[in-house]
């Protein structure tokens, strides 16, 4: 590169003037530093990126027993009222965006109800959820007054 | 822990509270179904204010709505005691009558008793409530002592206030009837958080944790010769303190010396035996009640040689049924 400086006679003003000789390597060099120092200055200094980690994003998510897709299942966000139920897929889009550390409440009648906390990966919520063990029995109160058996 | 005996409560630890605010919040759901669990708990519990409302709400709600489905219950005991013996076939009945369950508590909101236990509890625990279903046998004047070899009956236990109490959901709904399966609701509040040594009469719980008695618990055999109880001895009475058994076997010209302690002062005629000899009933006045505050003492003496089948009434509401045995001197 050759510089020169040069005053223009009539107004003073100087110009500078920068030649630059075909030096594709140096540009090229020179070009490649600026773009790799914008790139990491993009990445350390910002506060506002659209990365999951604490941020709000879209939950879906999928909810089966052992034998498949459940349809109905409640999912709600615990502490809070919204919610949504699965569809015949057992498919799910929650209706608010949730954020890491949120939890998740899924419960359907007959199943054990569990809890899900939203970590910073989650986008997609997939459970299996299990059969509330109990033995099933009733006996029924009655009213008719006790006979005795008798040998008449 | 459970095992300690000052842990154990009844109704009357909550006498200062008024559960009409509870009872009119589980009123104005009746609408609510089962299709939203988490909702329908928070819709009966958030505006009470302590723990005793919230679970009472919860319990009329589920007294109040669930039907006892008679047939349901009829295919399940005879599918259990048919497979009682073969484990495998008795486990995968039940896997499979569960889902039947569960599909018809949802849809029609009919359920046996586990049903209506399995509601209080999960209602219950989504309201930050300890709640438990008690497994075992339930014994009522129709029930066939002799074939009773399986647990037949579920309840709940309550902890409130660090105190367990037992609750019967089940037999507090209503009727049901064998003929047509419809059922009757007809809340019976005696079965809410009753005194322990009242519902041991006709509950036995497979675990002995859920006695809540601080004297010694009954065997097996003494639970199947206690005196048959109705309904409404929940009603009316705090306990049934003597006799223990059902059958008395006595000579002519001695009597059936009975003591009950009731909840609320009766006049004496609202007392009164139905003895039945196997022809014909009778009606019997008693000629001398001793009472003394809510004990109430009284006897009938047998002049005749028979078999007799004691009923006793208060306020033409059936308590209690013995048996006695007249023989000559």
């Amino acid at each position: 590169m050759t510089v020169s400086l040069a005053v223009n006679k009539n107004t003073g003003i100087m110009k500078t003037q920068v030649l630059t000789q075909k030096s594709s390597i140096s540009t090229l060099s020179l070009l490649t530093l600026l773009m790799l120092l914008f790139t990491l200055n993009t990445a350390f200094g910002q506060t506002n990126t659209d990365t999951p980690t604490t941020n709000e994003r879209v939950i879906k998510g999928l909810i089966s027993d052992e034998n498949g897709p459940l349809k109905d299942v409640n999912v709600r966000k615990k502490g809070a009222r919204n919610g949504v139920v699965t569809n015949e897929k057992g498919e799910f889009t929650f209706p608010e965006k949730l954020k890491t550390g949120d939890v998740l409440l899924i419960s359907f009648i007959g199943f054990e109800t569990q809890e899900y906390i939203i970590g910073t990966e989650t986008t997609f919520v997939s459970l299996v959820l299990t059969e509330a063990m109990i033995d099933m029995i009733g006996a029924l109160d009655a009213n008719t007054p006790y006979r005795s058996k008798r040998k008449n | 822990m459970i095992g300690q005996s000052h842990f154990y409560g009844q109704v009357s630890d909550f006498s200062h509270i008024d559960f009409k605010k509870a009872d009119s919040i589980a009123l104005s759901l009746s609408s609510e179904r089962l299709t939203n669990l988490p909702e329908l708990s928070l819709k009966l519990t958030e505006h009470l204010d302590t723990d005793v409302e919230r679970f009472r709400a919860i319990y009329r709600w589920v007294c109040d709505n669930i039907a006892n489905d008679y047939s349901l219950y009829l295919k399940n005991s005879r599918k259990r005691q048919r497979y009682k013996d073969d484990s495998l076939k008795f486990k995968a009945w039940n896997t499979k009558f569960r889902q039947i369950i569960f599909k018809n508590l949802l849809k029609r909101e009919r359920t046996i008793c586990t049903g209506y236990a399995y509601l209080v509890k999960t209602l219950s625990d989504l309201a930050n409530i300890d709640c438990e279903i008690v497994q075992g046998y339930g014994r009522v004047s129709t029930t066939h002592i002799d074939k009773l070899n399986l647990p037949n009956h579920s309840w709940n236990a309550v902890k409130l206030n660090d105190k367990w109490y037992l609750c019967d959901p089940t037999w507090a709904s209503g009727i049901p009837n064998p003929e047509t399966n419809r059922f009757k609701f007809a809340y019976n509040n005696g079965f809410f958080l009753t005194n322990p040594k009242l519902f041991a009469v006709n509950h036995f719980p497979v675990d002995s944790t859920w006695w809540l008695l601080n004297d010694t618990i009954p065997t097996f055999d003494q639970f199947l010769s206690a005196p048959v109880i109705y309904g409404n001895a929940y009603k009316h009475l705090e306990f049934v303190d003597q006799p223990r058994q059902m059958h008395h076997d006595i000579k002519k010209h001695q009597s059936l010396d009975l003591t009950t302690t009731v909840k609320a002062n009766l006049n004496k005629e609202d007392l009164y035996l139905l003895v039945d000899n196997g022809i014909e009933p009778k009606k019997v006045n008693l000629s001398s009640i001793n009472i003394e505050g809510k004990q109430l003492k009284f006897s009938h003496t047998f002049d005749k040689i028979g078999f007799y089948d004691v009923h006793l009434y208060i306020k033409n509401d059936l308590i209690a049924t013995y048996t006695v045995d007249v023989a000559q001197n």
